[in-house]
């Protein structure tokens, strides 16, 4: 079988090569990563035409990434070839594959016969170098052009490997009150993360914190839910957390099903108490 | 401009339940969260510019979630019937339905709550050989051209491009309009078409089963200090602090 693996994120390329140690593998990317039988490297991420360029491939299975621009591109190659789709899989074995489904409510278990493009979702594995053949690949904008881009400044702070996340909701009641979030958070040596209310639609915080379904799934040792109230997109982000501490007035919020040490009382009052017994210890 | 927006009916993931080993889908119908953002989108480009905002949606043709569709200020609603469905036979069925329409722009929102896959815009757009623009948090409009800041959550991107176009929306685009009751009055009198599409999608799902983290849910109440002290404790025990 002709695989070819296309992320702009190289865990997710590492992980496409994993589920398919067997085959002739082509990776795609814009990272020099050499784990396959070919790699042709981009000199750019040019969504229309990377899909063009991996449907020309003939692929039997298209393996990509579930980053927006992964997955945006996926289905693109998807309907380029016309096969059918299969997106965040966590796992594949044969014609079987796992995804989670209802904002993180359910696990499917889906059939599937290839061709097939799948979208995975990145796992943190080693695999073997390999002596890839390099192509180098120049890429163009066809009918969208980029005009503009613009990194957020997030300061750096990766969610995804956070070992302590201190994330805020609503319930923390103002853009104001943040900073006692962050002075828990700084205490904590924590970074500070957000619901999806907070970061894409109040603006209390950059939405590059988001954590959540549509934003960063995190899997920190500790996370400390600060007047979330624990929506299922919300929860979906952080099923993977070791421990979850909830702070919450409401004692029926969804969050409290869902969390392992519940405080029910104000957060802004739990922060400042704390952040001050944190850093006497 | 001939502007038509695809939503979908899903069931309302805020009532989904856990109940034994299996999840109660047995909930009300609602018009998918971010779709609602494409329905609002349409309606205000139409507003703009005139034309015309039809909706699409395939598969649950509940009728209350097509009536508050067309509540919200579309024109028209065409209603796929579908008993199966994956990402390739819905875009097969939209793309069929589509091809007789020629719209100018395609609207959709980022991702639907039940299956969350965000694919589906992009995998219209190439069965139409449309360009496609996912994610975007503004969309401005001038003559022929379109031009969208996409939000790709660690950085935004501008694009432009000529119409016609698919664009996926996501929710922070706009707040979705609250119909008036003098809009839902009305919305019985505009047209639904129904249509039936018949293809077995190539996957399946097999199973659904849900997915459970048991968490300790140990309460801890009284006086801050107090219970701050307490969660000091537990966190110790626990390794994590």
């Amino acid at each position: 079988m002709k695989v070819v693996i296309y992320s702009e994120d190289v865990d997710s390329i590492k992980t496409g090569v994993m589920y398919f140690p067997n085959d002739y593998t082509i990776v795609v990317s814009n990272k020099e990563v050499k784990v396959s039988d070919e790699l042709h490297i981009l000199d750019d991420i040019k969504e229309e035409f990377i899909a063009n360029y991996i449907a020309s491939l003939k692929p039997d299975l298209v393996i990509t990434g579930s980053s927006k621009r992964d997955k945006s591109i996926a289905g693109a190659v998807a309907g380029l070839l016309r096969y059918p789709i299969i997106t965040d899989v966590t796992e594949i074995s044969g014609n079987k594959a796992k995804r989670v489904v209802y904002s993180g409510m359910g696990i499917a278990e889906i059939e599937f016969s290839y061709p097939v493009v799948i979208t995975v979702t990145k796992k943190s594995v080693e695999v073997k170098e390999k002596e890839s053949k390099i192509l180098k690949v120049q890429t163009k904008d066809l009918r969208v052009k980029r005009v503009e881009i613009k990194e957020k400044g997030g300061g750096g702070v990766d969610l995804t490997s956070a070992q302590i996340i201190v994330s805020v909701g609503r319930g923390i009641g103002s853009k104001e009150n943040i900073k006692y979030a962050e002075e828990l958070a700084n205490a904590l040596g924590a970074a500070l993360g957000g619901s999806r209310p907070v970061t894409a639609e109040l603006g209390w915080l950059p939405e590059d914190r988001q954590i959540g379904l549509s934003g960063n799934k995190v899997k920190p040792k500790l996370y400390i839910a600060l007047g979330i109230s624990g929506q299922p997109q919300h929860l979906a982000g952080i099923k993977d957390a070791k421990i979850i501490v909830a702070v919450n007035k409401d004692k029926s919020a969804p969050i409290v099903d869902n969390a392992d040490y519940i405080i029910v009382g104000d957060a802004i009052e739990f922060c400042k108490v704390m952040a001050d017994k944190v850093k006497k210890k | 401009m001939n502007i038509v927006t695809c939503f979908k009916i899903v069931p309302d993931d805020t009532l989904i339940k856990i109940v034994g080993d299996k999840l109660d889908l047995n909930v009300p119908s609602k018009i998918s969260t971010y779709d609602k953002n494409a329905i609002e989108e349409a309606v205000r480009i139409k507003e703009k510019f005139g034309g015309k905002a039809i909706g699409v949606t395939a598969g649950n043709t509940d009728r209350k979630s097509i009536r508050e569709a067309l509540a919200m200020g579309l024109d028209e609603v065409i209603a796929i019937n579908m008993k199966m469905q994956d990402v390739m036979t819905t875009a097969e069925a939209l793309a069929e339905t589509l091809s007789s329409i020629k719209p100018d722009i395609i609207l959709t929102g980022e991702a639907t709550t039940d299956s969350s896959t965000s694919v589906f815009p992009s995998y219209l757009a190439s069965l139409l050989s449309y360009p496609f623009i996912t994610y975007a948090k503004s969309i401005s409009i001038e003559g022929n051209k379109v031009k969208v800041e996409r939000n790709l959550t660690t950085f935004q991107e501008v694009v432009e491009a000529e119409l016609p176009v698919v664009i996926s929306v996501v929710g922070e685009i706009n707040t979705p309009r609250i119909p008036s009751v003098k809009q839902i009055l009305e919305s019985s009198k505009k047209p639904v078409k129904n249509v039936d599409f018949d293809k077995e999608p190539k996957i399946k799902i097999s199973n659904v089963s849900p997915y459970v983290i048991t968490r300790k849910k140990i309460i801890i109440e009284g006086k801050m200090e107090e219970a701050v002290d307490k969660l000091l404790n537990y966190l110790s025990q626990e390794g994590v602090l």
